[in-house]
């Protein structure tokens, strides 16, 4: 008979889920508008582009890698759609803006994957020193000016909506069932765990790794760049500054997913649950009505979170009598 | 059974890594239907060898035929469509994935359009399983399997590729005798169907039981080809080794000895080992036998400080040491020399008098300074004492062979001076020179008052070194032999749970 | 007491060639960068980042990292300066903050020794909750006014040299001695070699680890001291992207990201490096945003050169 503890430690997905569906009754009992659709509408549309880079992040760190240069690729991609779309600037038809940026992002992501991979080096260093690159590069070409003047036809991806829902929304749920297929029913899939999950057995069968990881990276790259055109686009300025913290708070809602650090183990759905989870940190803040200063308390919360989570790990590896032993 | 063409032949085959040759001109044939087996010493080409046939490395000269066609050369992909695959000795299963996974990744039955064929890989992969009579739960991650169930699942994966030529490599390794039935039952049954198997093992009985013929290997050099039918197990041992085999002569009689050095009071820890109570004298080799997973290890770590027991007390020389505190326990005088020497015995990138120094760093410095001089006699006269073949102690560990590894594993404890020595198979993939010595040393030091336990899964070995047996099952001492009434059949018979006697080969 | 081979050698020189080209360069394009005066000025923007380089070489040794450092000194400042503004002594107040950067660091220690989670993801966790608390309990106000007295630890000098240059001589004469004199020096590179076996050596793993970043939570209090008598200002947003900075310093010098080998003088010419890079830039160019475009390729080119030029798996 499985107890509750066995639950939350074992299956970490059911535990999240069940942290969040606690948190929305009891923040919704202390102030029932936290549940009002409007609200919960907010966080989500807030909290999408966690959840569609999460999905790529997720296979990345389920390979045994990380990547942290998220939130600098985003501040690139918003910055170049900014300066490619804004009639003040180089004032391109939209359609082509964004693809532009869809191939930018594709790109980062593939220049992270080939140092990796083909440059043997360790992800944290090669995506930190990407983190520093390109946030320089996305200072430079804003040059200390704000765009403040996106055009309507880009600002729909943001502010739109598509048969009643926000876009952004749409998209997110989109892009959680695509990788959630993706990584169960497809050999792709499979052979990702498999690579994280014993990289020398993988190289004996054969498997591809590098290319394995090298898709990973590129299609995190990628899903920055969906982010950053539906996240970025609901602001009507482009600032400096965009994306600061992004990558913790994606690294966050995998890791509290239950993805390990140490590769092959993971979900897509746990980091979804995840980062709909700590979306909610900010919003619970002020529906608890505990006064302004209480939102500065967002940040540490986030960290906690993950403290919480690997002590659940902890003692779920404790529980697990050893298997070689006699019965 | 022979047809002109042989169904795998080698020729020439050479293999050197920068520089350093591994393999010299090998030449061997292969037959359908064949059980041949390779033997040697660790670092005779073995390993090179199997891995030039698999496709994982490329030979530096040579070729490979395959019912006449040349083989390509460092290819995994085109040695699978030959019908060459391989059973590795290390662990090539995924943990995180399910047995259905684990057999089919990298050979997905997919359904027109991409997607896994999920049904057609679980039928097929229930078929695999009930051949080899193993029930598993196919939902379940394989790490939560017992090992005994990952290795047949590792074995499934490897038939499951209807190959023509099948490498074994030490597969019994970690395997139980029940289980080790079963696959020399899959072996002859594969070898009827025509199946060929390079059968690669250290275990001179199993390759009389198994095997037609022989080849041996020395130095990346072919020795020999020789059926088994025309060689004694003395010859076959002077081939790997080019001299007499020395070791397993009877020591002395049953030397004098002094009270007892270590005593464990109790030692429990919840589903690993219960109630465990033993002494070892000064002077005595106790051997601590049982099957794989009755605990052993774990009794040895706990003893060692690495895992405290949930109850129970370890003594030495009557004043209890505090658990799960290793420099405790080597300030005592204990010394563990671990199952894994890779992984916990050595620092493999360190140089050889790093790692001999490691232990006994501390009690070298003067003041809390390290003491140059102090260090470089030391290590100076380990060398010495163990014999080990290295050009000086600044290279690296991992340059060595596995019996000269064994050696400094081994040999970094004797600069503790270490009153108690318990040994967790001190000579698995050791080559048989090496050893010798291994047990020549055992017996110095037993001799000059060592108290040792030993722990083995070489029966022959036990037999031959302690006076004393103690044997565990399923987690508790389950009983004792005394050195003159030991046999291997009386030591099997406590090891294996209680139950209607398994019939042995 | 030689540390292990890889190619620690190699890195030094090419840090060394990149170094002299560099002040060459300066040399040609502003001769007034390289006066004395100059160089001296610049400098102290260099010392908190140098000092905690210091504990976060010997961290990355045993293969471990530690990200919290930029929030950690976050947090220490936010304590300093609410004790000081509570109308404590000083000296109180800045033990007080050296105490909450060691328990800082204690923490991190705790969750990567005992609890034994990897400290990527501690870090992680701790660089957003202490960051989150330094900004919950200050609510964003920055405090300032600290006595002269107080300055003179981050601005005042002391036979020319500035007393936080001080500081840091002493300290990494102090590490120096022990990394290479001492066993702690073999014991870290076997630890980020090979945990298991340390630990089966009876190498002290787990207390050696608390030490470790306690230590850099302690140094992380030192610097926030140093920056608030520096700047009279201290504030819960001082130190963001330190971490990176230091981590980058502490690579650049041939520190491995895996452990077991790095040298204390790979790490002493990575912050130079650095440093004068920086400094160059904003010389010459004043544009922020080219620092870190420079600061980041040169991680990237020299770990790159670094990894194809040595033919070993990594």
């Amino acid at each position: 008979m499985t107890t509750l503890r066995d639950l939350l430690t074992r299956q970490r997905e059911y535990g999240v889920l069940a942290l969040l569906l606690l948190t929305l009754a009891v923040v919704g009992a202390i102030n029932p508008a936290f549940l009002k659709i409007g609200n919960l509408r907010d966080m989500l549309v807030q909290d999408a582009p966690v959840v569609i880079v999460a999905c790529g992040m997720t296979l990345v760190v389920v390979l045994g890698e990380i990547d942290i240069s998220v939130g600098s690729q985003m501040a690139l991609l918003a910055t170049v759609l900014g300066l490619l779309t804004s009639p003040s600037h180089a004032h391109w038809p939209v359609a082509t803006a964004v693809a532009a940026a869809l191939g930018l992002g594709t790109l980062l992501g593939l220049i992270n994957g080939l140092l990796v991979t083909f440059g043997r080096m360790p992800s944290i260093i090669v995506t930190l020193g990407m983190l520093t690159v390109l946030r320089g590069v996305s200072l430079a070409l804003l040059n200390g000016q704000d765009i403040t003047d996106l055009p309507v036809g880009l600002r729909v991806f943001g502010i739109g909506t598509f048969l009643g829902l926000p876009i952004s929304l749409c998209t997110a749920l989109v892009v959680v069932g695509l990788t959630v297929a993706l990584a169960r029913e497809t050999p792709l899939g499979r052979r990702i765990y498999a690579a994280g999950s014993n990289p020398e057995a993988a190289r004996l069968a054969g498997l591809p790794t590098p290319r394995l990881k090298l898709f990973a990276f590129t299609l995190t790259g990628f899903l920055t760049a969906v982010a950053t055109i539906v996240h970025q686009t609901q602001f009507s300025v482009i600032q400096a500054g965009v994306g600061q913290g992004f990558e913790l708070l994606v690294v966050t809602a995998v890791v509290v997913g239950g993805t390990s650090i140490s590769g092959g183990r993971g979900t897509i759905l746990g980091s979804f649950l995840s980062a709909l989870m700590l979306g909610m940190v900010g919003s619970m803040l002020i529906f608890l009505r505990l006064g302004v200063s209480a939102t500065y308390w967002e940040r540490a919360i986030q960290g906690a979170f993950i403290l919480v989570a690997v002590l659940a790990d902890h003692l779920a590896r404790q529980r697990r009598p050893r298997r070689e032993a006699a019965p | 059974m022979t047809s002109t063409t042989p169904f795998v032949q080698i020729s020439g085959l050479s293999k050197a890594y920068g520089g350093v040759p591994a393999l010299t001109d090998v030449s061997l044939t292969i037959e359908a239907g064949d059980v041949h087996a390779l033997m040697g010493e660790n670092g005779a080409g073995k390993s090179t060898l199997i891995k030039c046939l698999s496709g994982v490395l490329s030979p530096s000269a040579g070729e490979v035929r395959v019912d006449g066609s040349i083989l390509a050369p460092g290819d995994l992909r085109a040695a699978e469509r030959a019908g060459i695959a391989a059973l590795h000795q290390e662990s090539t299963a995924f943990p995180h994935l399910d047995a259905v996974d684990n057999i089919f990744v990298g050979r997905e039955l997919r359904r027109p359009g991409g997607l896994l064929d999920r049904p057609r890989m679980k039928r097929e992969t229930q078929a695999l399983l009930d051949r080899l009579g193993e029930r598993i739960d196919l939902n379940r991650p394989l790490e939560e399997l017992p090992l005994a169930q990952r290795q047949m699942v590792g074995l499934a994966r490897a038939l499951s590729q209807r190959s023509r030529l099948l490498i074994m490599d030490e597969p019994t390794a970690s395997l139980s005798t029940r289980e080790t039935e079963i696959l020399f039952r899959i072996i002859r049954q594969l070898q009827s169907e025509g199946v060929a198997i390079l059968y690669i093992s250290h275990r001179l009985e199993e390759v009389f039981a198994l095997a037609s013929r022989v080849t041996v290997l020395r130095d990346g050099r072919l020795v020999e080809t020789r059926p088994l039918a025309e060689i004694t197990r003395d010859g076959l041992v002077r081939l790997m080794v080019g001299r007499e085999l020395l070791a397993e002569e009877q020591s002395e009689d049953y030397a004098a000895q002094g009270e007892a050095i270590l005593e464990v009071r109790h030692l429990t820890r919840a589903g690993q080992y219960h109630n465990i109570s033993l002494d070892v004298r000064a002077g005595e080799i106790v051997g601590l036998a049982g099957l794989i997973g009755a605990g052993r290890s774990e009794v040895a770590t706990a003893i060692f400080g690495i895992e405290p027991p949930d109850t129970g007390t370890v003594a030495i020389q009557g004043q209890v040491l505090p658990p799960g505190s290793v420099p405790a326990a080597i300030a005592r005088g204990v010394a563990l020399v671990p199952e894994d020497r890779q992984k916990q015995g050595l620092v493999l990138p360190l140089s050889v008098g790093s790692n001999l120094l490691l232990a006994v760093m501390k009690s070298l410095t003067t003041r809390g300074f390290r003491s140059p001089r102090k260090e470089q006699e030391t290590v100076a006269r380990l060398m010495q004492g163990l014999s080990v073949k290295a050009a000086g102690p600044a290279i690296a560990a991992n340059t060595l062979s596995g019996g000269n590894q064994q050696k400094l594993s081994l040999g970094k404890w004797l600069a503790t001076k270490p009153r108690v020595l318990i040994l967790d198979e001190p000579t698995r993939g050791v080559d048989v020179g090496a050893k010798a010595e291994v047990y020549r040393l055992i017996r110095r030091l037993a001799r000059e008052g060592m108290a040792t336990l030993l722990i083995s899964s070489d029966l022959p070995e036990i037999l031959a070194l302690s006076d004393r047996i103690l044997v565990m099952r399923q987690g508790q001492i389950a009983g004792e032999l005394a050195r003159q009434d030991a046999t291997e059949e009386k030591i099997l018979a406590l090891a294996l749970p209680s139950g209607p006697q398994e019939a042995l080969i | 007491m030689k540390l292990p081979r890889g190619l620690p050698g190699r890195q030094e020189l090419v840090l060394l060639g990149l170094l002299i080209g560099l002040l060459l360069l300066a040399g040609r394009l502003a001769p007034d960068f390289l006066t004395a005066r100059a160089q001296i000025e610049l400098s102290t923007h260099v010392w908190e980042l140098a000092l905690l380089a210091l504990p976060m070489t010997l961290i990355i040794l045993t293969a471990g990292i530690d990200l919290s450092v930029g929030s950690t000194m976050a947090l220490c400042a936010v304590v300093f300066g609410l004790t000081f503004h509570a109308g404590w002594p000083v000296a109180l107040d800045a033990a007080l903050a050296l105490a909450v950067g060691a328990a800082a660091g204690a923490l991190n220690g705790v969750f990567v020794a005992f609890v034994r989670v990897h400290p990527l993801i501690v870090t992680l966790a701790t660089l957003a909750a202490y960051r989150g608390i330094a900004e919950g309990i200050s609510l964003g106000v920055p405090y300032s006014g600290f006595p002269p007295s107080f300055a003179f630890l981050g601005q005042g000098s002391v036979g020319g040299i500035p007393v936080p240059g001080l500081l840091f001589l002493v300290a990494l004469a102090a590490v120096a001695v022990i990394v290479k004199f001492t066993p702690l020096g073999l014991t870290l590179s076997a630890i980020g070699y090979n945990e298991t076996a340390s630990r089966f050596s009876g190498l002290a793993v787990t207390r050696i680890k608390l030490w470790l970043y306690t230590g850099s939570g302690l140094t992380a209090g030192v610097a926030a001291l140093l920056f608030a008598a520096r700047r009279n200002t201290a504030k819960a947003d001082i130190g963001t992207g330190m971490e990176l900075d230091v981590i980058t310093a502490v690579v650049l010098g041939g520190t491995s990201i895996f452990g077991g080998r790095g040298t204390l003088l790979g790490t002493v010419l990575g912050v130079l490096l650095i440093h004068e890079t920086r400094e160059f830039v904003s010389w010459e160019w004043s544009r922020d945003e080219l620092n870190l475009i420079v600061t980041g390729s040169l991680l990237l080119v020299s770990v790159l050169a670094d990894s194809l030029l040595s033919p070993k798996k990594r």
